[in-house]
């Protein structure tokens, strides 16, 4: 496999429609502190029947930036479970109607209780605050429903477990090309992985920290 | 035979550790793993390794192809001869 050079820089924007300009620009300006940062008031237009619209960008730090849709004259499409975007009827499990979030940084403990005061002092509480294996998170849902996470490492990555995640992620490619994949024989496949390529991966950084 | 591969990072180590006790257990290393062998079965109390629980649910590298897990909640690990 060829190594391709990696060149892109992080998140340009990522868009969401509202139906509720004014609790998003609360939630994001107000409660957040979020600067908004650029706007487009655009007039209709295209093959379909589009309305006029305004698509607005706050800042998230990093030059990146959390972006939204808002359509004159629409109401929402999707009512029940769910979101501005998509909703769920009832067979659809609550584990996966959570699983799409947005996860924004902070550099450290005293900056994500800084954000979770900020919210617990509005009408978006934090609604849950979890130490994971190596980050730790708040979450709340924001005016359109959208799950946001704020977050920050307990501890730097280690290069390690950059080899284990792709271990991981061939071992799972190597499953679910059967029938049947599961944990089990995700595990199973990747030690085999890991007797194969742990020690010569070991051996290879040790040589580039011998050659620095 | 019974083998458990797991990383080698710093929440994963009180669980090679607390695996080690056992006398009939050998930790070894291969590349960046712990390579956690014994002829029988390998169990591991969770309380002793003071993992939380996402740690605790997340810690396993891999199992060679002669083990299975027979138990993984919130008290113990057992990893025994397929």
């Amino acid at each position: 496999m060829t190594k391709l050079d990696h060149r892109v820089k992080g998140v340009d924007h990522a868009a969401f429609p509202t139906f509720d300009p004014a609790g998003t620009v609360r939630f994001y300006r107000d409660v957040l502190g979020f600067p908004v940062v650029h706007s487009i008031c655009a007039v209709g237009w295209g093959p379909e029947d589009h309305p006029d619209f305004i698509h607005f960008f706050f800042d998230i730090g990093n030059d990146d930036r959390i972006a939204f849709f808002y359509y004159f004259g629409t109401e929402p499409f999707n009512t029940g479970r769910g979101d501005a975007y998509s909703a769920f009827g009832p067979d659809v499990p609550t584990y996966f109607i959570r699983s799409r979030h947005l996860a924004i940084h902070v550099d450290g403990y005293e900056d994500l209780m800084e954000y979770r005061r900020r919210l617990d002092d509005s009408a978006w509480p934090v609604e849950m605050q979890i130490q994971h294996e190596t980050i730790e998170s708040i979450y709340t849902h924001d005016p359109n429903g959208y799950m946001i996470e704020i977050t920050r490492a307990l501890r730097p990555v280690t290069p390690q477990e950059d080899l284990d995640a792709n271990l991981t992620i061939d071992a799972l490619l190597d499953v679910v090309a059967e029938p049947e994949p599961s944990l089990a024989k995700l595990l199973a496949r990747k030690a085999e992985l890991i007797v194969d390529r742990a020690p010569a991966w070991e051996l290879a950084r040790a040589g580039q920290e011998a050659g620095r | 035979m019974t083998t458990m591969y797991v990383l080698d990072v710093p929440e994963n180590t009180h669980l090679a550790k607390v695996a080690a006790e056992d006398p009939a257990v050998t930790v070894g290393r291969i590349g960046p793993y712990f390579e956690i062998t014994s002829d029988a079965a390998i169990v591991i109390d969770r309380r002793a390794t003071g993992c939380r629980h996402a740690v605790w649910y997340s810690a396993i590298g891999g199992i060679a192809r002669d083990s299975r897990i027979t138990q993984h909640d919130k008290d113990a690990l057992r990893v025994e001869p397929a």
